[in-house]
């Protein structure tokens, strides 16, 4: 029974950090509909923003957490005017998208890698190794403020959305966006505004991330698939439905992670996306249509 | 406001809608020269010739590496061009292809030059497995699905031991004198290539292409007009698989070990589909300029910043580049424009 | 008599392909409902769409009150007081009927004042009333259409563009439709109407306009337009034409 406890809390633990991780991409996809599949590419760009602050300059990677989302979302400005405005019209958009997300993927690896090579790296301020204890119970506190963090942003984010101006032209963007535009939305500010906002997630997820994974530049790839899981599990686009995914696959690799062995608990992520596709390709929140 | 009714007469309105609908109805040209790849295939079969004059190793190499290329471009465009469903996990074919010959180089000592088609045909059917769950969804679904499907045959051929797990397999050197040992390797791939575009371009024009190039503008269309796209999908899939199983079986060979860093990256599947976007994809010559392309940029990549991770930075580069600027590739663009040289247009 | 939205000769299409519109031209009269009628395919929701700003205009000119719209973006034109229901209607599924409405007044910066719209138009039909919370998603064809057509209310625009506002929905229901697009018009809103029944559109509106092979071929008011016996022929099926 405490085993138990004690792998569910571990696993709720991690659920809040792939939350934040997948909100932004979630979040992007469903005002753009882009699948940003350079999303993992850019978390990673963001630890590194928290790795070397703390490396240089002892900065806490939660007080670094701002200012790498505003340097990524920054980023994801830039990255929208160059790569994805003019896309925007085009017939194919959402598998071009994907593909040129793609493409972005292996740049950002790409240059990352140049620059600090590709030796796994961890961010490690004194809680990052500490603990809580509870009886025979431990909480690790790097995860346990990791994931109060992400929660406390998705909260922000979920408010934003539903009571702001910005939020309910974000929402109309994501549900219609002939029809928002025809309201009087200005649907490419939208647009710019969201990716802003997506890519500033990745960079605050990338902020916690660094000191509760270790990371380097190739582990996008392991954290696309993971990721996917998550967003496509939840419904692509929907941020309530990507927090629930990302605590109940967490949970359950945490479980299979103990129990059956630690390969096998990313490889949960990997075929929960194939059961999904499989049963419920619209995933637990989504709409049909849109995406299959 | 006047009311001015100037009608024309009704014969003239429905004359000039007929004229209308004509103009907009596109024309397709025929013409073709089949004599170019013909040329180019026999100068490349010829091209060996050259090893008695000297040391031309790395020409060969680079036609070989090429060829295995066009090999798996070409297959992986009958999934991802005819039929439009983009693959990012076919280096999954590439490996079980691989693997599998490999094995049986390793144990049984039998050549993979023999035992490359019943690779390809172990990849087909895997492919046809996998394509039973994941062509339900199409689009970016599909693509995501294909990356899942990479990861987990990483892992699990990475704590797979009978092949070597991460460490991979080593396979026997064959005892050939320096200057004539990629001989075979060379031909079996120049033959592949040969074979693999000419399928694809009976495939291309059979009923399945048709049915295929149908449901790829759009499905539900291509349904109601009675194909039946599933079959048809998992059918495209299989194909795809079977040259990917077959190039990855004598590559393995050629690279005289298998290991799932080299064979199950990400990067290989994206190099089949850089080639075929560059190329064009759809079109039959498409894969082959691609693969050229591709193998011509990585060339003078390495050449000039050395094997590094800039490279990865080119290629998605090269990528982001072709995808924004000419997303039709080459062969697409210049059909489009009507300036597609006859020795290109061998559709 | 002033115009209040003059096109003149515009070419349009869609991304680079054909000109689908050539030489469309159209005259917009102050608190007249217009009807545009012409085959599947002549081009006319391709017209609305132009004039929206939601197709890029190669040729030619759309100019409100003076002002020339070319080239602004569809929100910046609903600014200037041009609102479009297009075919598909254009609601926000997963909003409630109240969001929708809502959302019709984006553009006013008052939230309080758009409460009180939206109060209004809620008290004017009944029907979207009693569904206040339900999801836009989750309604009949008749009810959505009727919520896209209240939606344009909420900010009181010059012209109203409805793009068949009757496909679909039961005689019965299309009648409501014209009703409240009457409504409208006496609220002094130009109404600029297309529609695929075109003896009920005509006979409903003020001025007719027939376009055909993306031109215009009629316009005028629109008794004579239903009277003209090659229009009968060719558009109204009164004989069969060749
Ligand atoms: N999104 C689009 N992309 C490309 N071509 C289009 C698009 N929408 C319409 N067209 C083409 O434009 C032409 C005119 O279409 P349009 O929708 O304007 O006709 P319409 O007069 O509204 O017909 P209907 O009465 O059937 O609604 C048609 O030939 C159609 O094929
Ligand atoms: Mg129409």
């Amino acid at each position: 029974m405490a085993q138990f406890i004690q792998v569910l809390i571990l696993g709720l633990a991690l659920g809040g950090v792939i939350a934040l991780m997948g909100s932004g991409l979630s979040l992007v996809f469903g005002v753009m509909r882009i699948v940003n599949l350079a999303h993992p590419s850019l978390i990673i760009a963001g630890a590194y923003v928290a790795y070397w602050a703390f490396k240089l300059w002892g900065i806490d990677p939660i007080v670094m957490l701002p200012i790498a989302a505003l340097i990524l979302a920054g980023i994801g400005v830039l990255l929208y005017r160059l790569m994805f405005e003019q896309e925007a019209k085009s017939a194919r958009y959402s598998e071009m998208t994907v593909l040129l997300t793609f493409a972005l993927a292996m740049m950002v690896e790409g240059l990352l890698g140049a620059f600090f090579t590709n030796t796994q790296r961890v961010t490690s301020p004194d809680y990052a190794t500490d603990a809580f204890f509870i009886s025979d119970i431990f909480i690790p506190k790097g995860q346990l403020y990791a994931g109060i963090v992400s929660l406390v942003i998705i909260g922000g984010l979920a408010l934003f959305l539903k009571y702001s101006r910005m939020g309910y032209a974000i929402r109309a963007t994501t549900q219609n966006r002939d029809a928002a535009e025809l309201l009087g939305v200005n649907v490419n500010l939208v647009s710019v505004v969201a990716f802003a906002i997506g890519i500033g997630l990745a960079g605050a997820a990338g902020a916690l991330v660094s000191f509760v994974f270790s990371f380097f530049p190739a582990k996008q790839w392991e954290w696309i698939a993971m990721l996917m899981s998550v967003v496509v599990l939840g419904g692509m686009g929907s941020i309530l439905g990507t927090v629930v995914a990302a605590f109940s696959l967490s949970v359950i690799a945490a479980f299979v992670g103990t129990w059956v062995g630690a390969t096998w608990s990313t490889m949960t992520f990997f075929l929960a996306l194939f059961v999904i596709l499989l049963i419920r390709p619209e995933g637990l929140f989504g709409e049909k249509p849109e995406m299959a | 406001m006047a009311a001015t009714l100037q009608t024309p007469d009704t014969g003239a309105v429905l004359a000039a809608r007929k004229a209308h609908d004509e103009k907009l109805a596109k024309r397709a040209d025929q013409t073709r020269a089949i004599w170019f790849p013909v040329t180019v295939l026999a100068v490349l079969l010829a091209l060996p010739l050259l090893q008695f004059t000297g040391n031309y190793n790395y020409l060969l190499h680079l036609v070989l590496f090429t060829a295995s290329y066009v090999v798996m471009a070409a297959g992986w465009n009958i999934l991802g061009g005819f039929a439009g469903y983009v693959s990012l996990g076919h280096a999954v074919f590439f490996a079980i292809g691989g693997y599998f010959s490999g094995v049986l180089l390793a144990r049984f000592g039998i050549s993979t030059l023999l035992t490359a088609p019943l690779a390809g045909l172990l990849a087909a059917v895997c492919g046809y497995l996998i394509g039973q769950i994941t062509l339900k969804v199409r689009g970016p679904s599909f693509i995501i699905s294909s990356i899942a499907l990479l990861m987990i045959a990483r892992i699990l051929f990475d704590h797979w031991t009978f092949i070597g797990g991460a460490n991979g397999l080593a396979l026997p050197i064959n005892d050939l004198p320096v200057l004539w040992a990629k001989l075979p390797y060379y031909y079996a791939f120049i033959f592949m290539a040969a074979f693999t575009v000419w399928a694809t371009y009976r495939i291309k024009h059979s009923k399945l292409g048709l049915g295929l190039r149908a449901l790829s503008k759009d499905e539900i269309k291509a349904e109601s007009a009675g194909i039946d796209t599933r079959f048809y999908k998992v059918v495209a899939f299989a194909l795809s698989a079977f040259f990917v199983g077959m190039a990855g079986a004598v590559w393995g060979e050629y690279l005289t070990y298998l290991r799932p860093n080299i064979f199950l990256i990400i990067l290989v599947s994206a190099n089949l589909v850089l080639m075929c976007i560059l190329g064009g994809k759809g079109t039959i010559a498409g894969p082959v300029v691609g693969a050229v392309l591709i193998v011509g940029i990585n060339e003078l990549f390495v050449a000039t910043m050395g094997a590094s991770e800039l490279n990865l930075f080119g290629t998605g580069l090269v990528m982001a580049v072709a995808l924004m600027f000419f997303p039709l590739g080459v062969v697409g663009t210049l059909a489009r424009k009507g300036k597609l040289p006859r020795i290109l247009n061998w559709d | 008599m002033t115009a209040l939205l003059e096109v003149t000769n515009i070419t349009a299409g869609y991304g680079d392909g054909p000109a689908i519109l050539d030489g469309a031209h159209l005259t917009v009269v102050p608190g007249k409902v217009h009807c545009i009628i012409g085959p599947n395919g002549a081009g006319k929701s391709t017209l609305l769409k132009a004039i929206c700003g939601m197709l890029k205009i190669r040729k030619g000119e759309v100019v409100l009150k003076g002002e020339r719209l070319n080239g602004l973006r569809p929100d910046q034109i609903l600014r200037k007081g041009i609102c479009f229901v297009p075919q598909e209607r254009a609601l926000f599924p997963k909003m409630t009927v109240r969001e929708n409405l809502r959302m019709g007044g984006f553009t006013l910066g008052d939230a309080r004042e758009l409460d009180r719209r939206v109060d209004a138009i809620l008290d004017r039909f009944p029907i979207l009333r009693e569904r206040a919370n339900q999801h836009a998603g989750t309604m009949s064809g008749g009810q959505q259409q009727t919520l896209a057509m209240a939606r344009t209310l909420i900010i009181r625009p010059d012209i109203v563009m409805l793009d068949e506002p009757s496909l679909g929905l039961a005689p019965k229901i299309v009648q409501e439709m014209f009703s409240i697009m009457k409504m409208m018009s006496e609220e002094g809103v130009t109404v600029l109407l297309v529609e695929q029944n075109a003896l009920m559109g005509l006979k409903n509106s003020d001025i007719g306009v027939v376009l055909d092979l993306g031109r215009t071929l009629i316009e005028g008011p629109a008794a004579d337009v239903l009277a003209d016996p090659r229009i009968q022929e060719l558009y109204l099926g009164g004989r069969k034409a060749a």
